[in-house]
């Protein structure tokens, strides 16, 4: 997610100022926004930073239309683009709002697609996060080129990636919307009655998967990262015909806070058992 | 996005070729039981430390693994769609058993020790087929060889690290199945002239469908034994089926399948190491221990009807 655009020139120099008036200790109107909970709150405190304000990045995205062939699979690269391209635009605005701010990163990002009741074509896409700055400046947890981390991590995934030795760079992304071909009337025919493989559905879903794995593995080799941590890999369907599916792998890619950490110095959790039920 | 212009901004009929190249590349690796070489290709590299890993751990996950001398190399996946023409049952233990022979073989290309997967399917059902999908991270642990057939284990990261640290080794999957049909010669519902005013049990109904779920256990435990001697996180989904004939009593079609982590384990250890302490949370039904966040990694809900299964 290198792409950057220069989205703070149009943002109102009252609203800037706003921003900036978040992260000023001194300033009347000092305070932060966040949807942490209160021990994502805890944690990202005892984690050494600050929330300092919520950031939120929006694309409303027209989708173009492309058609699948009904006996072939095949990927739909318009709608891949699309529903790629629309989820840059929403992080990057974040991450501008974020930078914006002074953040040192965003924690806890969820990013959803809406669709909206007037269109069937146009989607909303909304990335969400709470901006943090480290409380005593440090300024070695930036992303890539000193913008803000992103991490769709909560708060207390963020404790606990630290205490691993490890700190979110930025969340990684790939999306691939395949069309899973139909099977022909013979084929359908000649599987009436057995227990039999559908290969050319089962070849579909594992090139779909694939290639959306590719594509975020690829962003965290350009993001310089060690490892993805927490990979999810959606598949949804976002009101298109039934054999168009998106595949979406996202998570957070991570690198070594320093030098590895020892595997001794991790702390092991302690097993504790809630007795109140 | 320095990607995308590359991936979609090509010449239609190159990007045509290549797209059908992986088509028949997938095919013949479907034929032949193996990989694609792109996936080799990827499996190996992050194999030998060239390429980042990808993991569906949490945090947590990494940081309890970690600790434990295991790593991270790549996720790994399965997949098969199948159709199930004479038997839902077969079909389904076969299409989970051939995904399940299919992560193996990729995590066999990253050069794993094991695997904690999430069985899955997507929301496409179609021509009484299904997807058998698993998805999951191949880990490889500290001063041991690559495993020429490295453990599959439905239990997440965490869990698996547990059972390591007493002494319990998750050794594969279990999957047990059965399907009858239940062909009464009378009313066996409760219907009547009289008997519907009455409570009563339904004898005959009840002893068929606990006859599916204990043949789809023994199933299970058949299969377990060639790889251990428990078996633990089971998921498990049945359903018993009406159905209407013409003037004759209804039939009934019982389906049960089970599906779970082997291990071996020494029997009557004790495991003394393992330490709990006793907590009470004052917040009651929001602690967190009690409804812990989601995370993708108990993504087969157990024992319920409209369940992935």
């Amino acid at each position: 997610m290198s792409v950057t655009t220069d989205v703070t020139k149009d943002i109102p120099p009252h609203a800037i100022e706003r921003l900036r008036g978040l992260r000023n200790e001194g300033h009347p109107d000092g305070i932060f926004t966040s949807d942490f909970s209160v021990n994502e709150f805890l944690l990202v405190r005892k984690s050494g930073f600050e929330p300092i304000g919520l950031c939120v990045g929006s694309c409303v995205y027209h989708v173009g239309i492309q058609y699948g062939s009904w006996g072939k699979n095949q990927e739909l690269d318009v709608l891949s683009q699309a529903m790629y391209h629309a989820r840059e635009l929403a992080m990057t605005r974040m991450r501008e709002e974020a930078a914006g701010m002074g953040a040192d990163g965003i924690v806890g990002v969820e990013l959803t697609v809406k669709r909206l009741e007037w269109s069937s074509d146009i989607l909303e896409f909304i990335a969400i996060g709470t901006g943090v700055v480290h409380a005593k400046g440090h300024t070695g947890f930036k992303g890539p080129d000193g913008q803000p981390f992103t991490s769709d991590l909560s708060g207390q995934d963020f404790w606990t990636l630290l205490q691993a030795g490890y700190r979110p760079l930025e969340m990684v992304m790939g999306s691939c919307v395949y069309h899973v071909a139909h099977q022909g009337f013979f084929k359908s025919l000649g599987n009436v009655g057995r227990n039999t493989e559908m290969t050319n559905f089962s070849q579909a879903l594992y090139d779909a998967r694939e290639i959306a794995m590719e594509r975020m593995q690829h962003e965290a080799i350009e993001a310089g990262a060690e490892g993805v941590v927490g990979v999810d890999l959606h598949e949804g369907s976002h009101a298109w015909q039934p054999h168009i599916i998106e595949f979406f792998a996202v998570g957070t890619a991570v690198k070594p806070i320093s030098t590895e950490q020892d595997a001794s110095a991790i702390p092991d959790p302690q097993l504790v058992l809630s007795v109140n039920t | 996005m320095s990607w995308i212009g590359g991936l979609f901004g090509g010449a239609g009929n190159a990007q045509a070729d290549a797209s059908a190249e992986r088509m028949a590349a997938w095919e013949a690796a479907l034929q032949s039981h193996g990989l694609p070489p792109f996936v080799e290709e990827r499996l190996g590299a992050a194999a030998a430390g060239k390429t980042p890993w990808l993991s569906t751990m949490t945090p947590a996950e990494l940081a309890m693994v970690r600790r434990h001398g295991i790593r991270p190399i790549a996720m790994v996946t399965g997949t098969c769609w199948y159709h199930y023409g004479y038997s839902w049952t077969r079909g389904h233990s076969e299409g989970w058993g051939a995904a399940l022979s299919r992560v193996s073989a990729e995590a066999v290309a990253a050069g794993a020790n094991a695997v904690d997967v999430t069985l899955r399917t997507i929301p496409l059902r179609t021509e009484s087929s299904m997807d058998f999908t698993v998805v999951g991270t191949a880990v490889k642990i500290d001063g041991l060889p690559p495993s020429a057939n490295p453990v599959i284990a439905t239990v997440p990261a965490l869990e698996f690290v547990r059972l390591l640290c007493a002494g319990i080794v998750p050794t594969g999957i279990a999957i047990g199945a059965d399907y009858e049909f239940f062909t009464p010669y009378r009313n066996v519902t409760g219907g009547g002239l009289f008997a519907a005013w009455n409570n009563q049990p339904l004898t005959e109904l009840s002893q068929f469908w606990e006859g599916v779920r204990r043949n789809a256990l023994r199933e299970l435990q058949r299969d377990a034994q060639r790889q251990g001697n428990g078996v633990l996180a089971h998921s498990h989904f049945g359903q018993l089926l009406k159905i209407e004939r013409d003037k004759q009593p209804p039939q009934f079609l019982g389906r049960h399948i089970v599906v779970g982590t082997v291990i071996h384990t020494r029997r009557s250890a004790t495991n003394a190491r393992i330490d709990v302490k006793t907590v009470v949370d004052m917040r009651g039904d929001v602690s967190p221990l009690v409804s812990a966040r989601p995370h993708g990694h108990n993504a087969f809900p157990s024992n319920e009807q409209d369940g992935p299964l």
